[in-house]
């Protein structure tokens, strides 16, 4: 299982970007980020551009837009964000099932994205398919909450989190990754090499 | 005067093949220089469905530019608004304007090619009731700065009605340039006697600056070839009125003519004749060699833009 840390409901730019910073340093999987409704990929981009490493999951509104519009949008993030961007679409079905062919690189209706997207296929997903969950300052509630995902067979989950990204780095990145996460290594890192929050 | 720089349509094109990912990348690297060098702007533009990858999405690629600089404005010159939902261009433009200290400029227009049309489901028939009601829709939902791409008299009084910003295309000749902001400068004072500060006019140039006469030569040739493009994308449209294929020659000719090509004093001479407040210099060729990009965009902001400061506006 691979973690996201949720963005959206973090007001400044600056702040967000500095947490996306953190998170590409300290090997967070992905950010969660939104914008406006026609604004979302102008801030995945603005993220982008901070960042080098983390995965940017878009959350997009697709009501009252073009398939083709939203497409276009995303594939030209995906090529700022260097194969970087993910999706979660919020609108019709049959949209998102015309911007997920879009975005891996099949014809719709006689339309071919250009650009293409720079992956092979972008990620679509539904709000639904990825859960989402407020983690604990408490680390031994932290790994429960976390093992309990992981073994639910979840992919990704979306984590909210107030305190130092390295913490959340270190205690929940190689837990939600593995059933074999050696607690005490990163018990004992806490003591080596403590963590300001 | 102030000195921007364009077109750059982040286009991978059968003259100069690249990676996309290279395109987007040299966009924040030539945002960053231009800024270093005191350019004014940087404005990109818009086509869709074309095979080279024409840059089909404005937003995302100003928000990279916007986000990698710190004073430099850039603008989109222009997004092809009927092929959009007005508000999520609001949105858009907005959001840009608040992430960036109001550095965001929106150009906006027509467009002309029947497949775009055809491809967002919507009739080109209709282009110009779409283009007012977008504007009508922009008006109310957003105070960033827009300019109106145009290239008659009648969309310059439109946009002169609505206290709009031109955006003028690069060919026309200055007789020509200035009767447009005429145009558009009586039809402002006609709709509201009341405004002091008239809408700013830009204007497209195709321009290099050069020392000797085969450099001169070199850039008129990147001119004619930047028309390619041109050509290609007039190509499947059957509503211009121009013959893409058999005038080619002709329409090449036409382009070198109305290039600005010299010396940077012969170049602040020629614009020295323009009203306007703002000249893009269309630099984004796809021909020249990324060391004449670079020079040519480090000597407008070193050389060019001193010189024209105090010229423009005075109708």
């Amino acid at each position: 299982m691979r973690l996201l840390l949720d963005l959206r409901n973090v007001s400044e730019l600056a702040e967000r970007e500095q947490l996306a910073r953190e998170a590409d340093e300290h090997g967070i999987w992905g950010v969660v980020v939104t914008g406006p409704r026609g604004g979302e990929c102008v801030e995945a981009s603005a993220i982008a551009t901070a960042t080098h490493h983390v995965t940017i999951v878009v959350d997009v509104d697709g009501n009252d837009v073009h398939p083709t519009t939203l497409a276009e949008e995303i594939s030209v993030l995906d090529q700022i964000t260097k194969r970087r961007t993910m999706i979660i679409f919020r609108g019709p079905s049959r949209s998102k099932t015309s911007l997920a062919a879009l975005l891996g690189g099949l014809p719709v209706e006689g339309v071919i994205l250009s650009p293409p997207p720079a992956q092979a296929s972008i990620p679509v997903y539904s709000p639904e398919d990825i859960p989402e969950t407020n983690l604990p300052e408490d680390l031994t509630q932290l790994a429960a909450i976390v093992d309990e995902y992981r073994d639910s067979q979840a992919a990704f989950l979306i984590v909210s989190w107030e305190r130092s990204i390295k913490q959340l780095a270190r205690h929940a990145v190689g837990r939600a990754a593995s059933t074999d996460f050696p607690q005490m290594v990163a018990d004992m890192a806490d003591q080596i090499d403590p963590i300001d929050q | 005067m102030d000195m921007g720089i364009g077109l750059w349509c982040l286009q991978s094109t059968a003259t100069n093949p690249r990676s996309f990912g290279q395109a987007y990348q040299e966009l924040v690297e030539d945002a960053r220089m231009a800024e270093d060098n005191g350019i004014h702007s940087l404005w990109l533009s818009e086509h869709h469905a074309y095979y080279d990858g024409y840059c089909p999405a404005l937003m995302p690629a100003a928000a990279a530019a916007l986000a990698a600089t710190e004073s430099i404005q850039i603008g989109t010159g222009v997004l092809l608004l009927p092929l959009h939902e007005p508000h999520r261009v609001a949105n858009a433009a907005n959001l840009l304007n608040e992430q960036s200290s109001g550095r965001f400029h929106l150009g906006v227009g027509m467009g002309y090619r029947p497949i775009e049309f055809e491809i967002k489901q919507r009739d080109m028939s209709q282009r110009l009731k779409l283009m007012n009601a977008g504007l009508d829709a922009l008006h109310s939902t957003t105070q960033t700065p827009t300019w109106v791409g145009i290239s008659s008299e009648k969309a310059a009084e439109r946009a002169g009605r609505r206290g709009l910003g031109l955006f003028i295309s690069g060919a026309f000749s200055k007789d020509v340039v200035n009767t447009l902001i005429r145009a558009h400068r009586t039809a402002w004072e006609k709709s509201d006697p009341n405004q002091d500060t008239p809408p700013p006019v830009g204007l497209l140039r195709n321009l290099w600056i050069v020392d000797s006469p085969a450099e001169r030569r070199q850039a008129l040739n990147w001119v004619r070839s930047s028309y390619l493009v041109y050509a290609g994308l007039g190509w499947g449209a059957d509503n211009t009125g121009v013959d893409f294929v058999s005038q080619i020659e002709t329409s090449m000719d036409e382009v070198e003519k109305s290039a600005t090509v010299g010396s940077a004093e012969e170049i602040a001479a020629e614009l020295d004749g323009y009203d306007v407040d703002l000249v893009v210099c269309r630099i984004g060729y796809d021909q020249p060699p990324r060391t004449a990009l670079t020079e040519v965009i480090e000597r407008i902001g070193r050389e060019l833009a001193p010189l024209v400061k105090d010229s423009g506006v005075k109708l």
